[in-house]
């Protein structure tokens, strides 16, 4: 029987597309903590198992596979049922591919990270005004991928869906999702909401996460 | 089956990626130039095919798809005669993915930082963290390679060609120290070394490598 472990903080954006692909599919593991903040990441232990040392860090047999985007496209290959959460037919996962790409570009790396950086490495709580509208870039975007789908990528949820909420439920601790303007963001948030397995997987590591920006007293530049 | 249509310029590193994928491919296609600067993008017929209005964006008989990653991966999966460039294996497979989200997040911003503001914004003052940052790439980089002679292990993938695009324009900024970063300098030669290089790669890049000396930064 494989032993699957996962190595990160629930804190953690990319750990929770994690959690929400082994919930999804109903796989066991083992969780184990480390904590980035307080540079847990960069022990010689940590580092054997993932020289980069990010979180999500999965281990799968003595296997290591880092970066939240291939953990959750790898576990649907090996472990699920179906290929539903990562579809194999060639168009509908180009658009799939096409989405994690752009969450790990445009909306974690130049959305959030280009903000939690610079805020927790050093201390910047003034925020440069544009960091603000490239998160309503991103709000624009999503809303128009929406549109005439029910998720990210099509007519299905997939690991698209995961990946894109959990970075989404972050941005919300910097700027709110206009409930009026983006109805269709809004109410894919609340479809997802919905999984039996949100709470546990996303919405608590959210709210964490959330409690932490709101106490450093951030605001954006004018 | 018509030829797929790649939209394009030859500036951007994620269009050569794919230059150099549809060559290792033998694969036909047609280009059609994209005019950035002139706003081509945000013209209504390309909004339809993308309404993220970025290169490259691929037109396969009716099929649209963008983002270079994905565009790769699709093209080798649909017509490649086998799977060496984007192997099947999960556990292989999940390496070459885990490349090319570094290069979507990590290579792609630490470009973007010192790019961005000496093409649009007229400032040739590029701070000295961002090179420092562009350091660190190739720090990983060099980690990366100690697994093989390719970017994610001992075969060519398209994880290569991504890394390989971005590198021409990063190295204008900042030679590859070939005493600090042996595995990487060597990778580096080794890519040149493909026969459909400079075709896909070599030439092309050549003018954005002169736009890039003729705005004499300087690192402050």
């Amino acid at each position: 029987m494989t032993k699957l472990i996962l190595y990160g903080l629930e804190a953690s954006p990319p750990v929770r597309t994690a959690k929400l692909t082994l919930a999804a599919l109903g796989v066991p593991y083992e969780f184990v903590e480390v904590n980035t903040l307080a540079k847990e990441n960069l022990s010689e232990a940590f580092l054997k198992k993932n020289p980069q040392h990010t979180v999500p860090t999965l281990e799968d047999d003595g296997h290591f596979i880092w970066d939240s985007h291939a953990i959750s496209a790898y576990l649907v290959s090996k472990y699920g049922k179906n290929d539903n959460l990562y579809p194999k037919d060639l168009l509908q996962r180009a658009v799939v591919d096409q989405r994690l790409h752009f969450e790990s570009g445009v909306v974690f790396a130049n959305g959030l990270r280009s903000i939690t950086k610079p805020l927790f490495a050093s201390g910047l709580t003034t925020i440069p005004r544009e960091r603000y509208d490239a998160i309503i870039e991103i709000y624009d975007f999503l809303e128009t991928f929406l549109k005439g789908q029910d998720y990210i990528a099509g007519s299905q949820l997939t690991i698209a869906d995961f990946s894109i909420i959990s970075t989404l439920s972050s941005l919300e601790a910097f700027v709110d999702i206009d409930p009026a303007k983006y109805t269709r963001v809004t109410a894919w948030v609340k479809r997802l909401e919905q999984l039996p397995y949100y709470e546990e997987a996303n919405a608590k590591g959210a709210r964490t996460f959330t409690e932490i920006i709101k106490k450093t007293n951030f605001k954006f530049a004018s | 089956m018509g030829k797929v249509t790649l939209y394009g310029i030859d500036g951007s590193p994620p269009v050569r990626s794919v230059l150099l994928t549809l060559n290792a491919l033998g694969l036909d296609f047609d280009y059609k130039i994209v005019n950035l600067p002139a706003k081509e993008q945000l013209k209504p017929e390309f909004l339809k095919m993308n309404p993220l209005h970025t290169v490259p964006t691929l037109d396969d008989n009716g099929f649209y798809l963008y983002d270079s990653h994905a565009i790769n991966s699709y093209l080798v999966s649909k017509y490649g005669k086998d799977d060496s460039l984007y192997p099947k294996d999960l556990q292989k497979r999940a390496i070459v993915d885990q490349r090319l989200h570094y290069d979507s997040s990590v290579v792609t911003s630490t470009g973007t930082a010192i790019t961005h503001p000496l093409f649009w914004e007229n400032n040739s003052e590029i701070p000295q963290a961002r090179i420092d940052a562009l350091e660190g790439v190739y720090k990983n980089l060099n980690l990366f390679l100690e697994s093989g002679d390719y970017l994610a292990g001992d075969s060519l993938t398209i994880a290569d060609f991504h890394v390989t695009a971005a590198m021409t324009g990063f190295v204008v900024f900042l030679p590859v120290d070939a005493s600090k970063y042996p595995k990487l300098a060597a990778w580096v030669q080794r890519i040149k070394e493909l026969p459909y290089y400079e075709k896909a790669n070599g030439s092309p890049s050549q003018q954005i490598i002169e736009f890039i000396k003729s705005k004499n930064f300087t690192i402050v």
